[in-house]
């Protein structure tokens, strides 16, 4: 531990984590070796780390365990089956791999179908196809609050939504008259959902960078010896540098050539 | 089968190829993996330009696999401390995997300054739509123009989820379809094979 | 137009990226340093994650699928702490566990985290279950028989012998599961090969870039909420009376949403000025 608490493997990783974040946001000026040793740092570290989870997760939890203490040798088929689809890296028994693939897609499309019938198409008809108007104790009414996605007014539009943009992508014939008009509102739909995607993205992709400059900003914090300072300096003179000797080579093969 | 006839034979049957499904699926690791390995393999014998990078990428593979058997693949010790894998997690591949995505937080804004222009009327309407999400859907819009998060949640729950059930809908009917398929031995591209 | 416009609007609309970068940069980094807190209004899919957590018994049994990996630690990270600190404080019963392999360390990381600051007991008051590849059939697998998939915890306990796991046999004893996803897979097929079948009540939390996507799961009751984004995770956070690093977050997502705002409209007004020239040159 140090004198101000932080233990050492934290003040270190604090060092790291700055350092790493740095080399990628280099690429903001442009591709450079910094970025580079990052980007491939990150395969290497992710691949590693996944080897790891699935021989565990996988190899002992699933398999070495339940063989070996309880006797499920039976599940070697399975291990079997998935040893087999590397059998496709060696041409002479790669046929062994589409006994794995047919048993996976097999599988697969098996119970998808009930699954997606039940899930995607009739629920989600179920829920377009609402009455348009309330009957209530004093008669039918119509409930025109926008606010509510199950009023009447928005039960309505939905309809029109869902119809008009089915018939957009699936009637692939010449749109005219009312089909035109039908496939127009479905544009229109479409167009304003893609809006909606948009705003949205631009949500997300900004709260990542809150994420990474709120780490940023912590580790700048005098308890972890300011790395984010320290190293935001270093990364600059080393990037500039670069650019130096990039801008040095270039010069002389320029002047090699003339 | 299952669905049709839930009797207890068909449920076992279900329980038990669900469960080989995830055993089949740790396999599918080694194929992703062959492949990132012929891949960065080629280019450092090849000596392509940046095969080094290929030698760091090997070398990271290499220490998190090691760090993960010494750690028993766990990240955390019993004493509810970070293991040396668990370390390498948290403080590199967390940050590097984080920092990569949020670069895409720039080039949204820039694809947006420079992309995102109202050439027709239907781009226009997009971009109407999407300005109103921004701004309805953060506290300082709705602070300025309290109606605009009402708007906002209209646009997602009505339009919106009109639009995303249609494009449900009709992925969904071709999933099925494409599923029937492989069941009656029609679609047999995924065994390698050609088209017919 | 004079020239000199027509270069200004010429250089304003082929201006360099790294100017954007900057100004990106800055509107996150200046609200972060100085924030106003601006209020926050909680949407009505957030309040019905948090209405429904508040409805359910203490010793209820909650199941939290953390299927989200670094890329979008910021979004969903503090929709996982404002949940399980929510669970934990109803004293529910807690099962986490992932469908993302490169999830499972914030996963683990996240579920001690809180679980130790509330003094809850891993076996007891919780259990953190790992990772299992293969998505929809992990899903079906719990659905037929939990102990199946998950014969040991991630930490290698058997889960029979966990106090935590004693009535909950399958997905059908689970009262609330809650997905926290980022994409595949995630909410859609914890509802396609999980709710649907095994009959269960089922909330969402995503990513932003998600949310959109899950609106009509939510209107047709397929879901009976969502938590979206990191302005989800403001909202949940406000309602427990928390504050987190989403609320935080909060003033720099209003920061740098208007400035792109600002851009869009700068650049259309921008080309709708260099249109106008173009017009102008053809007809002289």
């Amino acid at each position: 531990m140090l004198a101000d608490g932080l233990p050492l493997d934290v003040l270190i990783g604090a060092w790291v984590a700055t350092g790493l974040t740095l080399f990628i946001y280099t690429f903001l000026y442009r591709d450079n070796p910094l970025f580079k040793l990052g980007e491939h740092l990150y395969v290497g570290i992710s691949v590693g780390y996944s080897i790891v989870i699935t021989v565990y997760a996988v190899g002992v939890k699933l398999l070495w365990i339940p063989m070996v203490e309880k006797g499920q040798w039976q599940l070697l088929i399975p291990a079997l089956l998935g040893l087999m689809i590397s059998a496709r890296f060696f041409p002479r028994i790669a046929w062994l791999a589409r006994i794995s693939f047919a048993f996976v897609v097999g599988f697969g499309a098996g119970t998808i179908i009930p699954r997606l019938i039940s899930s995607n198409v009739l629920s989600q008809l179920e829920d377009t196809i609402s009455p348009l108007v309330t009957m209530t104790a004093s008669g039918l009414t119509y409930t025109m609050d926008f606010l509510d996605p199950k009023s009447d007014i928005n039960n309505f539009i939905t309809l029109i939504g869902v119809v008009s943009v089915l018939f957009y992508f699936f009637f692939s014939v010449e749109h005219r008259g009312v089909g035109q008009a039908i496939a127009r509102t479905g544009i229109m739909f479409l167009m304003i959902a893609f809006g909606a995607a948009f705003g949205y993205t631009v949500m997300s992709r900004m709260s990542l960078l809150i994420g990474r400059f709120d780490d940023l900003i912590m580790f700048s914090g005098a308890e972890y010896g300011r790395p984010t300072f320290v190293l935001l300096a270093l990364t600059v003179v080393v990037l500039a540098y670069w650019v130096y000797r990039e801008k040095q080579a270039f010069r002389s093969t320029v002047e090699e050539k003339s | 089968m299952q669905y049709y006839v839930p009797h207890p034979a068909s449920e076992a049957l279900l329980t038990s190829a669900s469960n080989w499904m995830i055993i089949i699926g740790g396999f599918a690791l080694i194929l992703g993996l062959v492949s990132l390995i012929q891949l960065h393999m080629n280019r450092i014998q090849r000596n392509v330009e940046g095969w080094g990078y290929s030698g760091v990428l090997f070398a990271a593979m290499f220490v998190m696999v090691i760090a993960g058997i010494l750690a028993g693949g766990e990240n955390l010790d019993s004493e509810r401390e970070l293991t040396g894998y668990g370390w390498t997690y948290s403080y590199a591949m967390v940050p590097l995997q984080g920092t990569m995505f949020s670069l895409l937080a720039f080039f949204v804004a820039s694809a947006a300054y420079r992309a995102f222009r109202a050439r027709t009327k239907e781009a226009a309407l997009l971009l109407v739509a999407a300005i109103l999400m921004m701004w309805g859907r953060v506290p300082l819009g709705e602070y300025l123009w309290a109606f605009s998060g009402d708007i906002a949640q209209w646009i997602l729950n009505v339009i919106n989820s009109s639009v995303r059930r249609a494009i449900l809908i009709g992925v969904s009917l071709g999933m099925i379809a494409l599923s029937i398929k492989i069941i009656f031995g029609i679609e047999r591209m995924y065994l390698g094979g050609k088209k017919e | 137009m004079k020239p000199s416009n027509h270069s200004i609007v010429s250089m304003m609309l082929t201006i360099d990226r790294r100017y954007i970068f900057v100004l990106i940069a800055l509107a996150t980094l200046i609200p972060l340093l100085n924030p106003i807190n601006l209020p926050i209004v909680i949407s009505p899919e957030v309040r019905a994650v948090y209405d429904h957590m508040e409805s359910l018994p203490e010793g209820a049994v909650f199941l939290l699928s953390m299927d989200f990996d670094p890329a979008s630690k910021p979004e969903v990270y503090p929709q996982a702490i404002s949940l399980l600190r929510h669970a934990f404080k109803k004293n529910m019963k807690v099962i986490g566990m992932t469908l993302v392999v490169t999830g499972t360390g914030m996963a683990e990381e996240v579920i001690a985290t809180v679980a130790e600051d509330m003094g809850k007991i891993n076996g007891i008051d919780y259990t953190f279950l790992g990772w299992r590849p293969g998505a929809s059939a992990v899903i079906l697998s719990m659905g037929q028989d939990l102990a199946g998939t998950f014969p040991q915890d991630h930490y290698g306990t058997p889960i029979d012998e966990l106090f935590v796991m004693e009535h909950v046999k399958t997905l059908r004893d689970v009262d609330y599961a809650v997905s926290l996803a980022a994409g595949f897979p995630g909410i859609d097929e914890w509802y396609i090969y999980g709710k649907d079948k095994y009959q269960f009540e089922l909330g969402g939390g995503s990513t932003a870039v998600m949310a959109p996507g899950l609106y009509p799961r939510l209107r047709g009751g397929q879901i009976n909420g969502l938590i979206g984004g990191l302005r989800g995770a403001a909202e949940y956070e406000k309602l427990l009376d928390q504050s987190g690093k989403a609320m935080a977050g909060m003033d720099a997502q209003s920061a740098t949403h208007f400035v792109i705002i600002v851009l869009v409209i700068l650049c259309n007004v921008f080309y709708a000025i260099s249109r106008q020239q173009k017009r102008g040159w053809r007809r002289t």
